[in-house]
């Protein structure tokens, strides 16, 4: 056994140096498509999370213009409490409006921002959430009204958004994957084709079929490993610094949960290509 | 020690390769096998190989019927069968020793066996001294008897030797000559097509004649071909 898992070792990592560039470009190919996979579902998880996490609190907000008389801003306070399709309403002066976004604008637009530019608005909670709508179409253009935002809209936006960008993302990985698979079956090829003539000397010598098979398995595998572990690095780094709202930011359970389903295909597509390449090819 | 039984085989294209094949050799003998070219020499060996399967009759081997052996053993069976082609089929890369060593390797022998028996067959072939060459350094008699090492040095039961002269000069074929006939006098069965007239006739041992597929002479101590023989 020990004999035989040198023999194995030093002929995968042997095949694998002979055939080094094809073996950079499967690699990188499984690399790239996987990392597409791994965001994509990484993507799925935080939208997700971050529309469970709006839905919540639908709140309409009316924003009133940032030099609103107090008159106007009275009677769009009447106007909301007599609605009944409002359940309760909240205002927010210049200053804690200034203050929420400290929280939310990058500090280099927040800087020229003072609380005399801010709007003063109103946070309102319909009593159902479609009624959000009717509240917008209600005060969009009443005087001193800014503009009416209600985020189930902007959920729904965002939401076709990341799905459209999911479906590219799946669709372009799986034609990477596809011709990640097939380079790795052309690099396996190459391998046997390379070997053809230790291949027939050890069928006449008598070696076990597994004995012949297990060196192109053990490289197509560990080219779908490395690929795969190039990949999990990817959607660690998309996870580490992501480019978008707090809101979607995933907990390690789930970043560690992606890079297991990206190394299980990874590993998959190795081993599937090089068994389809030593079915076609390696006779024994 | 092997044993065919009416044994046929026809290829795809429609070549009848053996027809009506009934042998039975003895372990430790040495057989001749002649014909021309296309006789069914080579098919017989391939048959003994199970690199072909019949498609009639039977062929037993140290008792067993090969054809019903199921196919994860073959490589098992090839263990007990030594060859040697025309060709040496040597890897290029690799040294004497290590080509040898390879047949050792792939069957999963420790390397303290490996290195136990390789230096003492490469000894027995006389190329104890030339074990770190690479074939392409050494003459074809040389190759040929890398060849038979390789073969042998795992003491299969029978050795198959498919022309294996047919590249060499007189003298070397003398030489693989004696050591294939030195291998078959510690007991190993050694059956060997050739069309080296001078050899069968000066060996006189048994010869087995294929004819297109058909046995046409199965002799004790032969010669190459009666006709031949008559005509010289």
């Amino acid at each position: 056994m020990r004999v035989y898992l040198s023999y194995a070792f030093k002929e995968t990592f042997a095949n694998l140096w002979r055939n080094r560039l094809m073996t950079i470009a499967a690699i990188l190919t499984v690399a790239v498509s996987l990392s597409l996979v791994g965001s994509a579902l990484l993507l799925k998880q935080s939208a997700a999370q971050a529309s469970a996490s709006w839905q919540q609190g639908t709140r309409v907000t009316v924003w009133m213009q940032p030099h609103a008389s107090t008159g106007e801003i009275s009677t769009v306070k009447t106007q909301l409490s007599q609605l009944p399709i409002v359940k309760s309403c909240v205002f927010f002066s210049q200053l804690q409006d200034y203050n929420e976004a400290a929280g939310i604008l990058p500090p280099a637009e927040f800087q020229v921002l003072k609380p005399v530019d801010m709007p003063t608005s109103f946070r309102c909670t319909p009593t159902v959430p479609v009624d959000a709508f009717t509240v917008i179409s209600t005060f969009d253009h009443q005087p001193g009204v800014f503009k009416v935002t209600a985020p189930s809209q902007q959920i729904r936006q965002m939401n076709r958004a990341i799905r459209i960008l999911q479906v590219v993302f799946l669709a372009l990985a799986m034609v990477l994957l596809l011709s990640a698979m097939v380079l790795i079956l052309n690099t396996i090829r190459m391998a046997i084709f390379a070997r053809r003539r230790e291949v027939s000397v050890m069928k006449l010598v008598g070696a076990t079929n597994w004995f012949i098979r297990v060196p192109y398995i053990t490289e197509g595998f560990i080219q779908g490993l490395l690929g795969s572990a190039v990949a999990m690095g990817a959607v660690w780094a998309l996870h580490t610094w992501y480019p978008l709202h707090n809101e979607f930011a995933l907990n390690t359970a789930k970043l560690w949960g992606t890079n297991t389903v990206v190394l299980a295909v990874g590993v998959m597509i190795g081993s599937v290509g090089s068994a389809i390449a030593i079915r076609r090819f390696l006779d024994v | 020690m092997i044993r065919f039984e009416n044994v046929s085989k026809t290829y795809k294209n429609g070549t009848t390769a053996l027809a009506h094949i009934s042998v039975d050799i003895d372990k430790g003998e040495f057989v001749f096998l002649v014909g021309a070219s296309g006789s069914g020499k080579t098919t017989f060996l391939r048959l003994l190989l199970r690199e072909e399967l019949p498609d009639q009759g039977r062929i037993l081997e140290a008792g067993r019927d090969i054809g019903a052996l199921p196919k994860w053993r073959v490589p098992y069976l090839r263990r007990n069968i030594g060859c040697v082609f025309q060709d040496f089929r040597l890897l290029p890369n690799k040294t004497v020793f290590e080509n040898v060593a390879f047949a050792l390797e792939v069957i999963g022998r420790p390397r303290s066996t490996v290195d136990h028996q390789v230096p003492q067959i490469l000894d027995l072939v006389g190329l104890g001294g030339k074990s770190k060459n690479l074939p392409s350094e050494l003459s074809g008699g040389e190759q040929q008897r890398v060849a038979v090492a390789r073969a042998f040095v795992n003491r299969p039961l029978i050795l198959l030797a498919d022309e294996p002269t047919g590249n060499l000069d007189p003298t070397n074929s003398e030489s693989i000559m004696a050591l294939l006939e030195r291998i078959n006098r510690t007991g190993t069965t050694v059956v060997m097509a050739t069309h080296d007239k001078t050899l069968v006739d000066r060996m006189r041992r048994r010869v087995i004649e294929l004819d297109r597929g058909e046995l046409i002479r199965d002799q004790v101590r032969g010669v190459y071909g009666v006709e031949e023989g008559l005509a010289s």
